[in-house]
């Protein structure tokens, strides 16, 4: 499936976008994310395809806002039931429940949306997003408004649900975590939209800076392509002279951006791109130790497993070796 | 109580009242609507016109309306027809005399409304008619009935616009406040104080009802869901 769409207000948006099972669109917020998903459910005044012309109640598809939206008033199977009025009467809440128990929370029916945790509320209105029969699911945002604790493990539960259902699903999302659970992203910035493609793909080959950025490059530097031969170049950066892989634009001597994830920086084995640095501070992130270290003239981030730092035995102020695996350096045009 | 005038004047008080209530739900809801949701040129002069009955003496509101509905004002100049001294020109004086009460009850309830909830119940299929009998009523129910029975108490007791502009004909345009200061012009201090206490107890009974409401309101206003 495929979504061509274009919208003036509230911002100028225009861009086609493949949805490919559980899909993310990945960008800052303000850049027209909810506005696109919007306007994709009728819900905006935009030009577009598929749907396009429909008003919103007659459009195929789930939307679930950031918050759920599920109707305070009405009990669980009664939000669900709420678009099946097209059954007769007496079907309605055993369809209803049978919605539920396909989000796995069948015994919540009787509750009302206050007595519902983030995670359930989010069930419930996925269990009535589904129960309208969508070919394609809309969800804003749909880690922010579950505890951070638990994020990842709620949303996996659904995410397996969703794939089980295979319904195309575009998810509008800040969180990187989310697009690499993703079976294609697409990456949205102001200019529109800068790249899509597998998770795996957008993740180690961003297009541009800004993607690379929101993927989670952390070392960007300039650089500028010094020499050129089969499959490799050589670049000339703050770090020094480095191999890297060769992309098919590059020249010689043209200028360009280059980046290094940082749980990509440390490989000590082999010879090539070699550097020597002094480590300025690491501190933990989670069970992990991240880390600043000064090269020449600049500054790399890098991540490390503990059990490496064990290995590695570093100390801050103590000079260490380096190396980028070529394969791992990724250049972008400037 | 033993002057039979007085049950007539509460009756027409009464009907004044219900009739400027039902007719400020039918034009106040859509109107407050448009002015807690949408954006348009010209709103802000909107809200202070239909804010004006508040702050302007209910005489002068009163003055214009005798002007713009008597005998030779523009309506019957055009239309043919003058509500001056009727019925129905003590329902519009009512009506807009109430206006911003009413306007501010309604608009409060919606305001408090989500508005994903609607755009959810659309992209749900619901059109407009099931949105608002199935959504928008249901949750905003209590501030609108609270807004209606401040704007039909207030009309009970509302003294200035009517006298302008119905006048005072006992049986036909008198309302119970004019008659209580007839009374007490004509030194009847015993109907005065009789017909005063009706209205107090009435009143009381209806700013009771309206509190009670409100906490219910605020006790299942959205806001408690998240």
């Amino acid at each position: 499936m495929e979504i061509a769409y274009a919208l003036k207000r509230p911002v100028r948006l225009s861009l086609r976008l493949y949805i490919r099972g559980f899909t993310v669109l990945l960008g800052e917020s303000g850049v027209g994310k909810t506005s696109l998903l919007k306007a994709v459910a009728g819900l905006l005044p935009a030009e577009g395809e598929p749907f396009g012309g429909l008003p919103a109640e007659r459009r195929p598809v789930g939307y679930l806002p950031q918050h759920f939206a599920l109707f305070p008033h009405l009990r669980a199977w009664q939000n669900v039931a709420f678009p099946l009025v097209h059954w007769p009467r007496a079907q309605r809440k055993e369809r209803a429940l049978g919605y539920l128990a396909q989000m796995g929370i069948a015994e919540l029916a009787e509750r009302f949306p206050r007595e519902l945790s983030g995670g359930q509320q989010q069930r419930v209105a996925l269990a009535r997003a589904l129960a309208r029969e969508p070919v394609l699911l809309l969800l804003d945002e749909p880690t922010s408004a579950l505890d951070i604790g638990t994020r990842e493990e709620v949303f996996s539960g659904v995410l397996e649900r969703l794939r089980a259902l295979g319904i195309p699903t575009l998810a509008a999302s800040h969180d990187p975590w989310l697009a690499q659970r993703a079976d294609w992203v697409g990456v949205l910035t102001r200019e529109g939209l800068a790249q899509q493609g597998p998770p795996e793909e957008v993740f180690a080959r961003p297009a541009s800076l800004e993607v690379a950025r929101l993927v989670g490059f952390r070392n960007l530097f300039q650089a500028s392509v010094g020499a050129v031969e089969e499959g490799w170049v050589w670049v000339e950066s703050p770090l020094g002279r480095l191999k890297a892989l060769r992309p098919a634009w590059a020249r010689l001597g043209q200028r360009v951006w280059l980046g290094m994830r940082s749980e990509e920086v440390f490989t000590l084995e082999g010879e090539e791109n070699r550097l020597r640095g002094r480590l300025l501070a690491f501190w933990p992130q989670g069970l992990r130790w991240r880390g600043r270290l000064r090269v020449g003239q600049a500054e790399l981030e890098f991540l490390l497993p503990r059990y490496r730092l064990e290995e590695l035995g570093l100390k801050e102020g103590e000079e260490v070796g380096v190396r980028l695996e070529p394969r791992f350096l990724h250049l972008m045009p400037h | 109580m033993s002057d039979p005038v007085f049950w007539e004047t509460l009756a027409l008080t009464l009907r004044v009242s219900l009739v400027s209530t039902l007719i400020l739900l039918l034009m106040g809801l859509p109107l407050a609507w448009v002015l807690a949701h949408k954006r348009f040129w010209g709103k802000r002069v909107v809200e202070s016109v239909v804010l004006l009955p508040l702050t302007l003496p209910p005489t002068v509101l009163g003055f214009y309306l005798l002007l713009l509905l008597g005998q030779n004002g523009p309506i019957a100049q055009t239309l043919g027809f003058s509500w001056a001294f009727r019925f129905e020109g003590l329902v519009v004086g009512s009506v807009l005399f109430s206006l911003p009460l009413a306007l501010n009850g309604y608009r409060e309830a919606f305001r408090g409304l989500d508005l994903d909830l609607i755009q959810t119940a659309r992209t749900l299929g619901a059109g407009w008619r099931r949105v608002w009998l199935e959504v928008i009523l249901p949750l905003t129910w209590p501030g609108i009935l609270s807004g209606s029975i401040l704007a039909f108490a207030h009309t009970l007791g509302e003294f200035g616009v009517v006298l302008m502009v119905g006048g005072s004909i006992p049986g036909k345009t008198q309302m119970v406040s004019i008659y209580i200061y007839d009374q007490v012009q004509a030194l009847r201090f015993d109907r005065a104080n009789q017909a005063a206490g009706v209205l107090l107890l009435v009143s009381f009974a209806l700013v009771y009802l309206v509190r009670s409401l409100e906490e219910r309101w605020r006790s299942r206003t959205p806001s408690s869901v998240r």
